[in-house]
């Protein structure tokens, strides 16, 4: 016999009088239960997820207004909370394609330093399809508690849709405050 | 034609048009209520109850003009008693139809102040009872929401 296979023969010989088969589907079993749950962990995927999102993102920070409506910063943005529509195949006031504007919507009002007037505008969220990714955004000006729901920007406005997948958000001018 | 033409130009042309300034009651209704309501007040089918046309129909009746002042969005809104009434009026003369607000009593700051504040154990049971009854006499709203 080569020794090789003598080598071979008299380890699989030891290793069969110290281990059963039993033992071996049961360590399997557990390595496999163990890779099926691991993803089951509470880990914070949200917190991944905005860590993965292109550029500009923003917390509350209190940054100096900007032109670009690909930027949390622009000034209609004063209140919004989520993926800026201008990043995902949208623009800052139309849906991207293959999502539709939410039917209900956040109304409230944001200061352009451009002209020093104060809007009224309106988040609409667009609906229909997965998350968009790109761009999140998380202001705060006049945002109220939850208990007064037409004014928290963490609701889901796609909740009067057809299809209640939140895509991204929009922002639009109804009109300038009179008083 | 739309009755918000100021909308649809601002919706349409995005940045940088120019806006068309609002005074109360409307821009009381476009803060507090058009959220929900929409830009003409039909609300959303089955799922938020329009005001066009049914607001003046509630009016008819006292049981109507307390369910109204009793809803959750009008006795929670941030809106005084007569800021309240003022744009519950400015709702049914502009989103009225063919029920003219002229033929109801407008709504008071006595009224709201009296009513709004007054809890309603069940908003659909309530609605359900004033339709019924507001149905026996004329034109209702639907009894659904």
């Amino acid at each position: 016999m080569h020794p090789l296979d003598r080598l071979f023969e008299k380890s699989s010989r030891s290793l069969a009088q110290r281990t059963s088969r039993r033992s071996f589907i049961a360590v399997l079993g557990q390595a496999l239960t163990g890779s099926i749950l691991l993803p089951l962990l509470p880990i914070d995927r949200a917190n991944r997820a905005e860590a993965r999102t292109s550029p500009p993102d923003s917390a509350d920070a209190h940054q100096a207004p900007s032109d670009d409506p690909q930027s949390c910063e622009y000034w209609k943005y004063c209140a919004i909370d989520g993926f800026l529509c201008s990043c995902c195949g949208g623009s800052s006031h139309t849906c991207p394609p293959g999502t539709a504007m939410s039917t209900i919507a956040w109304i409230g009002t944001c200061h352009n330093p451009g002209d020093g007037r104060d809007y009224i505008l309106s988040y609409n969220d667009c609906c229909g399809k997965a998350s968009c990714g790109n761009c999140s955004c998380n202001r705060n000006e006049r945002e109220m508690p939850l208990y007064r729901l037409s004014r928290n920007n963490d609701v889901n406005w796609c909740i009067a849709n057809t299809e209640s997948d939140y895509h991204c958000t929009v922002s639009l001018i109804l009109g300038v405050t009179g008083s | 034609m739309s009755r918000w033409p100021w909308a649809h130009l601002a919706l349409a042309a995005g940045v940088g048009v120019s806006a068309i300034a609002l005074a109360s009651p409307a821009q009381d209704y476009a803060l507090q209520c058009m959220g929900c309501h929409g830009a003409t007040a039909e609300g959303v089918p089955g799922k938020v109850p329009g005001l066009a046309h049914t607001l003046v129909q509630f009016m008819r009746s006292e049981a109507g003009r307390s369910y109204v002042l009793r809803v959750p969005g009008a006795s929670n809104s941030m809106l005084s008693d007569a800021q309240l009434a003022e744009v519950l009026n400015w709702i049914a003369g502009h989103f009225g139809g063919d029920q003219p607000a002229a033929l109801v009593s407008p709504f008071t700051k006595q009224e709201v102040a009296a009513i709004r504040h007054t809890p309603m154990a069940s908003v659909q049971a309530t609605r359900r009872e004033v339709v019924k009854q507001l149905a026996a006499t004329g034109s209702a709203p639907s009894e659904d929401y």
